[in-house]
């Protein structure tokens, strides 16, 4: 392979769009922008929620009262406050990306939509809060998209849901004091250390955990029904391709998902069971390699230690999942939690990549390629590792994993934490009305032969099942010597069934018995044939 | 050390710190979601206020009735008839017939124990105290002490049962009579089907559990709400138990089948829906539904603010 020693010489900073001073004296337009957001708090959504309307107003007075402090002060020391405008590539061409992925997912799984109002809101509510906390420390605020990225981001992971929404402007608030108040020095520069968004979703993803109090978000549907919008593995990569071509990100997405990738392999190697239940690497974690940690303000330089970064998120992710689930707390938090981390570390990677370089071996391993566009030979690596993974099924392909019947047999064979991840799957369809699922779980504990027997976890499984009238746990809970079993009913069927959490309400019995016989359901085939 | 030497220590010592207290948010998030519920079974209660006194029960043992089996009342065992005879009784349900050939059955009932009145208010409340259990339908708690509690469900009967079980079993204020019995292996259950329609109507084949008429001296039925159990005397019921008819329904172990009466527990219906026994009608039914052998069907789940229970002592390990 022909390898040339030279250096590219266009792997530097982007340069900063010329800036325009729009206005001296724009104070007023933070107050046109809570104008607005009263005037989104009459949307009937937020009418139709007294919280909801309450924490639009609670962040409303908040403004005010900023406003109103930033005011006085200012007056009494004769000085007045500056906007200026800058469009960079990085906000914009970021925001449409994430746009495009809120588009398509939300026609397939319409509260996206619906959220739409409340989005909107959340950016006028951050813009607001960006100019008053620039506003508070210097005269000028760099007007732009800036914004945009930071929220499209927060809400591609994590939304409160409305009664609590309250703790969302929060989310947002904290995010942009994170960005104006947390910094270092890098690369002669004080920069922002956190990417605004995975810091404030950081931060907010500890509290919840620690409060047991994820319900109070959407975050796991989040995670779960962006696979309900086919293609979505291949709708993510496209639009990974255009953020990798204008900001050269290809190797930290490239190498996060080259980590979890393998890793997955490795590990359904090693144990015959895949490591993310239902995916090699999970839709939402995908999503986060392109859109969370490729912020490159917050991201290493060097391309090295780009290709670092993303395989310590590849790894964080992989070791977060498997901690989460282990402590019992939701695993979707796992591309969450490492990204502050990362960001601590860049300066750490940024100067371990420069003593390497410094160093006698760094030479002796270099190969520097001949291609003037680095970036475009890293895209084009990483298209041929995304179509061999598609073409071997590992990303839009249906999953073993999906099955249910396949987690019972890889249980019954005494696979590898099969036995765990049967009765995690079970536990969130009984959390959903499965009775089925509830009576499994009851037995599981009653017999004591997949996990611990526990007397109390089993009546309160049996005693749920046979409230939702599964009548082998109403048998069950009389104390037979012998634990009564019966298969999925009908509407165990459409939760059970709903890979990627595609609603089947309303799936004719015969189709979805039909679903359920490719899925490995027994008793489905037999009723099947029987009619 | 000079003011720079300081500053650039303080930067050399940050990131690791921050990254460690990271890490370290990270470990105490998890262990204090460790603690949390593995299942949601409610909110639960161990504040629920309890009345000082219930007259004719005993506030030191659970509010159970203040005699000496702690209202536990003997049912001689043997056989007594079943179901329904139309040519006897004209307001008889077809679930009541015994088979297309036979109105009425007989069945041998061996001897238990039936409480003498509904589980009041007072005593559902001892147990969500004791145990912490979640009140799903709060109105069930709303009632005076010694009315019958009702909006509580099939599982909440059987938890109540298990309870009452140990609490008797351990318990210093458990009677010696009672206590002799439950060292002989008897055990606190919801009544079966059968067990439940002997102690409502004898064996004499009784519509109600008073004769074979409705009386409204006898039962509370066709009123508005619950009254305090035992309001109603009957001195003609064959064991002197209360409230046999009216008040509220009562959950019984049984799963609901068509008659003949089986006593096992239907393992061969397991793909149907959930369906279980209750019995004697309740406060807001008419005549028809309050006669001992009417059966009623319900959702196990189901908390209705006419549907409650009793309990039985029986002699087997079913519970």
């Amino acid at each position: 392979m022909a390898a040339r020693r030279r250096r590219s010489t266009r792997s530097g900073p982007a340069r900063e769009p010329a800036e325009r001073t729009v206005s001296r004296n724009a104070l007023y337009l933070p107050l046109a922008l809570t104008g607005l957001l009263g005037l989104l708090s009459f949307m009937p959504r937020v009418q139709g929620s007294v919280r909801l309307t309450w924490s639009f107003w609670g962040a409303i007075a908040v403004l005010l009262v900023w406003q109103a402090a930033l005011s006085l002060r200012l007056r009494g020391a004769g000085v007045g406050r500056s906007l200026t405008t800058v469009f960079r590539k990085q906000h914009y061409v970021q925001a449409m990306v994430q746009l495009a992925v809120f588009a398509y997912w939300g026609w397939y799984w319409r509260p996206v939509y619906e959220f739409g109002g409340l989005l909107l809101a959340q950016l006028v509510f951050a813009y607001t809060v960006d100019m008053l906390v620039q506003w508070s420390r210097r005269e000028s605020y760099v007007l732009g998209f800036g914004p945009f990225p930071i929220i499209f981001s927060i809400n591609l992971f994590l939304w409160f849901r409305d009664d609590w929404f309250y703790l969302q402007f929060l989310m947002i608030a904290v995010g942009f004091l994170g960005k104006e108040f947390v910094r270092w020095q890098r690369d002669g520069r004080r920069v922002h250390i956190f990417n605004p968004s995975a810091f404030a979703l950081g931060l907010f993803s500890l509290v919840l955990i620690a409060t047991g109090t994820t319900e109070l978000t959407w975050g796991s549907e989040i995670a779960s029904t962006l696979t309900l919008a086919p293609f979505i593995y291949t709708h993510l990569f496209l639009l990974g391709l255009i953020v990798m071509y204008f900001f050269s990100i290809t190797l930290v997405a490239a190498s996060a998902a080259a980590v979890l990738f393998g890793g997955s392999a490795l590990y359904s190697a090693w144990t015959g069971v895949p490591y993310f239940i239902d995916s090699d690497i999970p839709a939402a974690v995908f999503l986060g390699l392109h859109l969370l940690i490729t912020d490159p303000s917050t991201s290493p330089r060097t391309p090295p230690g780009k290709m670092v970064f993303g395989a310590l998120y590849g790894a964080g992710v992989f070791a977060l999942y498997w901690i989460l689930g282990s402590a019992g707390a939701p695993t979707f938090y796992d591309k969450l939690l490492c990204v502050p981390l990362l960001n601590l570390s860049v300066r750490g990677i940024d100067t371990l990549i420069h003593r390497l370089k410094a160093s006698p071996a760094w030479d002796a391993f270099r190969v520097d390629w001949v291609f003037s566009r680095p970036n475009l030979a890293h895209m084009a690596v990483w298209v041929v590792l995304f179509g061999s993974m598609s073409a071997l099924g590992r990303t839009d392909g249906t999953h073993p994993g999906d099955r249910l019947p396949f987690w019972i047999e890889a249980c019954q064979e005494g696979r590898r934490n099969a036995c765990d991840r049967l009765m995690q799957l079970e536990a969130t369809y009984c959390g959903d009305a499965s009775a089925w699922a509830c009576n499994e779980l009851g037995a599981a504990y009653a017999e004591g032969t997949i996990t611990e027997p526990d007397a109390e976890l089993s009546a309160a499984y049996f005693a749920r099942a046979c409230e939702l009238r599964f009548q082998a746990a109403c048998l069950n809970l009389l104390e037979s010597d012998e634990v009564a079993r019966a298969s999925p009913r009908t509407l165990d069927l459409r939760l059970l069934l709903r890979a990627g959490g595609r609603n089947l309400m309303e799936t004719p019995e015969p189709e979805l018995l039909d679903r359920a016989c490719m899925h490995g359901w027994g008793f489905a085939c037999e009723r099947m044939a029987a009619l | 050390m000079s003011e720079p030497e300081q500053a650039r220590a303080g930067r050399r010592w940050g990131v690791p710190v921050a990254e460690v207290a990271l890490i370290a948010a990270v470990w105490i998030s998890l262990r204090l979601a460790g603690s949390a519920p593995g299942l949601d079974v409610g909110t639960t209660d161990r504040t629920v206020p309890l009345p000082p006194e219930v007259p004719g029960f005993s506030a030191d043992a659970w509010y159970l009735p203040d005699d000496h089996l702690l209202g536990f009342v003997e049912i001689p065992g043997g056989a007594f008839t079943m179901g329904s005879d139309p040519a006897l009784d004209r307001l008889a349900y077809d679930i009541e017939r015994w088979s297309p050939r036979v109105a009425q059955g007989s069945v041998d009932v061996p001897t238990f124990y039936m409480g003498r009145y509904e589980v009041t208010v007072a005593q559902y409340a001892a147990f969500v105290r004791a145990t912490g259990r979640a009140v799903v339908e709060p109105s069930a708690l709303a009632p005076p002490p010694d009315h019958p509690v009702s909006n509580v469900s099939w599982t909440d009967a059987l938890a109540y049962a298990r309870w009452l079980d140990d609490e008797l079993a351990r318990g210093e204020a458990t009677p010696p009579g009672l206590r002799a019995l439950l060292d002989e292996g008897w055990r606190v259950a919801l009544p079966t089907e059968a067990q439940w329609e002997k102690a409502a109507r004898g064996d004499d084949g009784r519509v109600y559990p008073w004769g074979d008429e409705p009386r409204q001296d006898r039962a509370v039925f066709g009123a508005r709400g619950t009254a305090p159990v035992g309001t109603l005397e009957c001195p003609e019921c064959p064991y002197g138990l209360s409230d046999m008819s009216g008040n509220v329904w009562e959950w019984t172990r049984s799963p609901y089948q068509p008659y003949p009466y089986d006593e096992s527990d239907d393992r061969e219906g397991l793909d149907a829906e959930a369906l279980w026994i209750m019995r004697g009608g309740a406060f807001n039914d008419g005549p028809q539904n309050i006669r001992a052998a009417s059966r009623g069907g319900a959702d196990p789940g189901a908390r209705r603010p006419f549907i409650g229970f009793r309990v039985a002592l029986v002699r087997s390990a079913a519970r």
